[in-house]
């Protein structure tokens, strides 16, 4: 079958540079701030696949080049952004991954890492080349309890570790809600948890990691040996190395106490969070709402001391109140409202099914809930996962926080009828070089606030075109409000230059360069 | 005449009909997620298409996050238009901006060749749809090239062939003739003088002009249009109008040249009556009734055909009806499209990406009823369609529920 005569192979031909920003030939004025930027990559043209894979063969290296295994693959967690590998490797050692990676660098073909693979935009999804399935390095290596560090393989999801931890009743510090995200992926991306108001992002409890380079080194780095390596990595998004190892900083389990504080509004919620977090009242804390009407603020303990200390000095400074208090406000809201009959019994359904889920029996001891990882992962994938994920967000400093969650839910009720919310304080370690040009807004100090805005879609099906617009509307607040994301990259890379300016991705494009000259490690995540 | 056939059959899984700005955004959205996907053209690639070419906002971003930067070759002169103005009989003229800023002027044979080549998808031009068959499973297509019959076999057919309706004709044989048709035509001329600004696409309310009246500048020529009910004659129409430029614009134009005609299912998106297949096949793009005004044609063809692909590869991925999840997900574009031909919306939404309302308001009192009075007698123009109650029925309807009937879509 004849395909098209193309007049001239380079008829519309305009080669650039990866991460270079064009000439507009429209009008220096179209489409005001948005560079111009493809955010569905266009699939790599597979030159030099076949001699590639004739070389990592050679060297024992597995490369599986199914269709039916590389469909596998197609899309992420959020579902958005759709590609598919030329082939796939299971991840199983360093030494695998640098020999990949040399042999990337010498023919030019794009290796996508994916680990837990609940990026939302398309991070780690392939759009040709090989992807490399972190999930094959998913070992714990071992638990040195003297100095509370766990070394462990970084493809490892976080309920893996956590279970492993328990043997030696150790836990994590702070880990993603959704447990099945990586520890790689995590590190990369920031992480952030409701115990991150007092630890940090889980990037920060890295203490070192085995780094393969873009070009194929193993390096070990940490705050003293490869510094500067260390600080690229953390927060990199990909881009500076893969992380196959990493010693993580460990604490002793303990059960927690959990209470629920219920507001009318939500800037009386979001102020009380911020005392909160500010004064340290608590092991944990986080927002959590259902379409601005059940509004949440959670509070949990690791010690009786804690617990005595908040009810002591912090209870009468917040706002909330108990469960009949709620009870009563929403009979009121919603009998002056009989028209909205349907909310109020979709919030009471809701309210059923969560409570006895967020308690249940086996996992309670003397009203405390003794692993939390365990009931908050399977929690968040029952309520608050679905068919994708749908999680635009905004990462602010303390003064934005209450104007980016007021907009950001005004747009949740301009396109879904049902949709929650869930922000929590972000602890900030100093000027630290891995929150530049990362999720942590440039302009927080002490603290940063994450903002996610979920639609909760049930059975409803929405076009792709939809629900990223939905996200796009949420990212233009970032860029009106000069926030950062923490969602970062892929299919909202248009955005990065946007919220951080030219010069500062101009210096993290150099940077990339130098570090991979063919510019083939996760090549379409932000550059 | 056949002068012979294959038996060979290619085994795809889509296989898209056209080759316009909703083929190529739907077989993006295949062949990303790695679906064997081949589109046909029945004409020569790269082919000439008649359009204005003026792409809104909204549409210039997908061709960039989809398909890259543009490149100057598939861009006019002027290669932007700042937004549109609206003239009336009383020789009062409304200019707004477009909300995003100045806005493509594509080159339609070359931007579609462009976007087409940029899907990734295999391109068989020269290649004249004919028919198809949906055996439950896949649909068997045949098709024509150098007059020899050649045959396809597809889990999914997407019509995204314009108002050649090809597809549609093998799904519905009687929906063509059940529509009504209208004639759309441009013709260039050279300027003599010309006072209407370049930078903007000129648009004329006026009843005795046709329903669809235009002109704007193009590669150094004064490009003149006029759409009108199928039946008149097109040079008569084209020719009042260019007199009524001269009289009461003092537009000079030289002679016409190159005049471009082309049909026009217009009406679907005004009266909700949109067609997205049946079985395995699936309607998109202008074939499917998405057919809108000033700049915003394109970016709901390519909008719609991305939907359509989505829905594909959703259906490959997870077993399911196909034409039940494409009209879920079709739903957000029939409300994009249909709102901007609904007058509730336009009187309190704010539906299109130029303010009309906003440049309304700086008129005063007397010239904003005034204009508003010849908008009304402009609309009655359409008045022998009969649409005017079903256009206000579906109007309500999407106050009260916030969404179209999807039981009007074939």
């Amino acid at each position: 079958m004849n395909t098209a005569n193309i007049s001239s192979p380079g008829l519309y031909a305009e080669t650039l540079a990866k991460g270079a920003i064009p000439a507009d030939h429209v009008h220096p004025d179209s489409l005001k701030g948005i560079p111009r930027r493809q955010t569905n990559p266009a699939r790599w043209n597979g030159e030099g696949w076949d001699a590639f894979v004739g070389a990592l063969r050679a060297k024992n290296v597995e490369v599986r080049e199914k269709k039916q295994t590389c469909l596998v693959y197609a899309t992420d967690c959020g579902g958005l952004a759709y590609g598919r590998p030329h082939g796939v490797t299971l991840a199983g050692s360093a030494e695998q991954i640098s020999a990949i990676l040399k042999e990337a660098q010498k023919r030019r073909v794009p290796v996508t890492v994916k680990g837990g693979g609940l990026t939302t935009e398309g991070e780690s999804v392939a759009f040709g080349g090989l992807q490399l399935d972190m999930r094959g390095m998913n070992r714990v290596i071992s638990v040195d309890g003297k100095n509370m560090t766990v070394r462990a393989q970084a493809g490892i999801h976080w309920h893996t570790l956590a279970e492993a931890l328990r043997r030696d009743g150790l836990d994590y510090l702070s880990a993603p809600l959704n447990l099945t995200a990586s520890v790689g992926g995590t590190l990369g991306v920031g992480g952030i948890d409701i115990n991150s108001p007092r630890l940090g992002p889980s990037a920060d409890q890295a203490v070192s990691l085995q780094v393969v380079t873009p070009t194929g080194e193993i390096r070990e780095c940490s705050e003293s040996e490869n510094p500067e390596l260390f600080e690229r990595v953390l927060l990199g998004y990909g881009q500076f190395g893969v992380i196959t190892e990493a010693v993580l900083r460990v604490r002793k389990f303990t059960p927690i106490t959990m209470y629920y504080f219920y507001y009318g509004s939500l800037r009386d919620a979001l102020q009380d969070l911020q005392l909160l977090v500010r004064e340290d009242a608590a092991d944990y804390c986080g927002i959590l709402t259902i379409l601005d009407k059940a509004i949440n603020l959670l509070v949990a303990f690791d010690s009786d001391e804690r617990e005595h200390a908040f009810f002591e000095k912090w209870r009468n400074r917040i706002r909330g109140h108990g469960e009949p208090g709620f009870a009563l406000r929403m009979a009121w809201h919603y009998g002056l409202r009989p028209w909205r009959l349907g909310e109020a019994l979709y919030l009471l359904g809701r309210k059923r099914a969560l409570e006895p889920a967020f308690k249940p029996g086996q996992y309670m001891e003397n009203g405390k809930i003794v692993d939390r990882a365990v009931v908050f992962g399977n929690q968040v994938w029952k309520f608050w996962g679905g068919r994708q994920m749908v999680i635009p967000d905004l990462a602010v400093n303390a003064e934005k926080f209450v104007e980016a969650i007021e907009r950001g839910n005004a747009v949740c009720r301009k396109y879904f009828p049902r949709y929650t919310l869930y922000c929590v304080g972000i602890k900030l370690s100093g000027r630290r070089q891995r929150y530049e040009l990362s999720c942590v807004p440039p302009d927080a100090v002490d603290f940063a606030y994450g903002c996610e805005f979920e639609p909760l879609l049930g059975d409803a099906i929405y076009s792709r075109e939809y629900l990223q617009t939905f996200k796009n509307e949420i990212y233009d607040i970032g860029v009106d409000m000069k926030t950062s994301y923490y969602r970062f990259g892929g299919m909202m890379k248009g955005y990065i230059r946007r919220a951080f300016g030219d010069e500062l991705v101009d210096k993290h494009l150099a940077m990339k360069r130098a570090a991979d000259p063919a510019m083939i490690l996760n090549p379409d995540v932000i550059f | 005449m056949t002068k012979g056939s294959s038996e060979e059959i290619r085994k795809v899984d889509a296989l898209i009909v056209g080759s316009g700005p909703a083929a190529a955004a739907c077989a993006k959205r295949l062949v990303d997620a790695g679906y064997e996907t081949v589109a046909l053209e029945r004409k020569a690639l790269p082919r000439h298409k008649a359009c204005s070419g003026i792409l809104s906002p909204r549409g210039h971003r997908f061709l960039i996050e989809n398909f890259g930067p543009l490149p100057k070759e598939i861009l006019h002169t002027p290669s932007s238009a700042v937004g549109v103005t609206f003239h009336f009989p009383g020789m009062l003229s409304l200019s707004m901006n477009f909300d995003g800023g100045p806005t493509p002027h594509l080159h339609r044979k070359y931007a579609d060749h462009w976007a087409m080549r940029r899907s990734g998808a295999e391109i068989h031009d020269l290649t004249e749809f004919t028919e198809l068959q949906d055996k439950g499973a896949y649909v068997d297509v045949t098709a024509m090239k150098d007059e020899r019959t050649v045959r396809y076999r597809a889990r999914r057919v997407i019509g995204a062939d314009g108002p050649g309706l090809s597809v549609v004709r093998s799904l519905y044989p009687d929906y063509a003739g059940q529509i009504p048709w209208f004639v759309v035509g441009q013709k260039f001329h050279a300027v003599i003088a010309c006072p209407l600004d370049d930078r903007y696409f000129h648009f004329w309310f006026h009843p005795q002009l046709g329903h669809y009246t235009w002109s704007h500048a193009r590669d150094g020529k004064q490009l003149v249009g006029v759409g009108f009910l199928k039946g008149e004659n097109f040079d008569v129409r084209h020719q009042r109008v260019v007199q009524y430029l001269e009289h009461r614009h003092q537009v000079k134009l030289g002679p016409a040249e190159s005049p471009e005609i082309v049909p026009a299912n217009f009406g679907g998106s005004l009266i909700n009556r949109y067609i997205f297949g049946k079985g395995n096949v699936l309607i998109t793009g202008q074939a499917a009734g998405f057919f809108n005004m000033i700049a915003e044609g394109m970016s709901c063809a390519l909008h719609s055909g991305a939907i359509a692909g989505e829905a594909a590869v959703e259906s490959f991925r997870n077993p399911a009806d196909v034409q039940r999840t494409y009209r879920a997900m079709i739903a957000s574009e029939v409300r994009r499209c249909s709102d901007q031909w609904n007058p509730l919306e336009i009187a309190f939404g704010r539906p299109h990406e130029a303010d009309f309302r906003g440049a309304l308001n700086k008129l005063k009192v007397r010239e904003r009823l005034s204009v508003l009075r010849e908008i009304l007698s402009f609309i009655k123009l359409y008045a022998p369609l009969n649409w005017g109650r079903q256009i206000l029925r579906h109007s309500v309807y999407r106050q009260v529920l916030g969404r179209y009937d999807s039981a009007r879509w074939l």
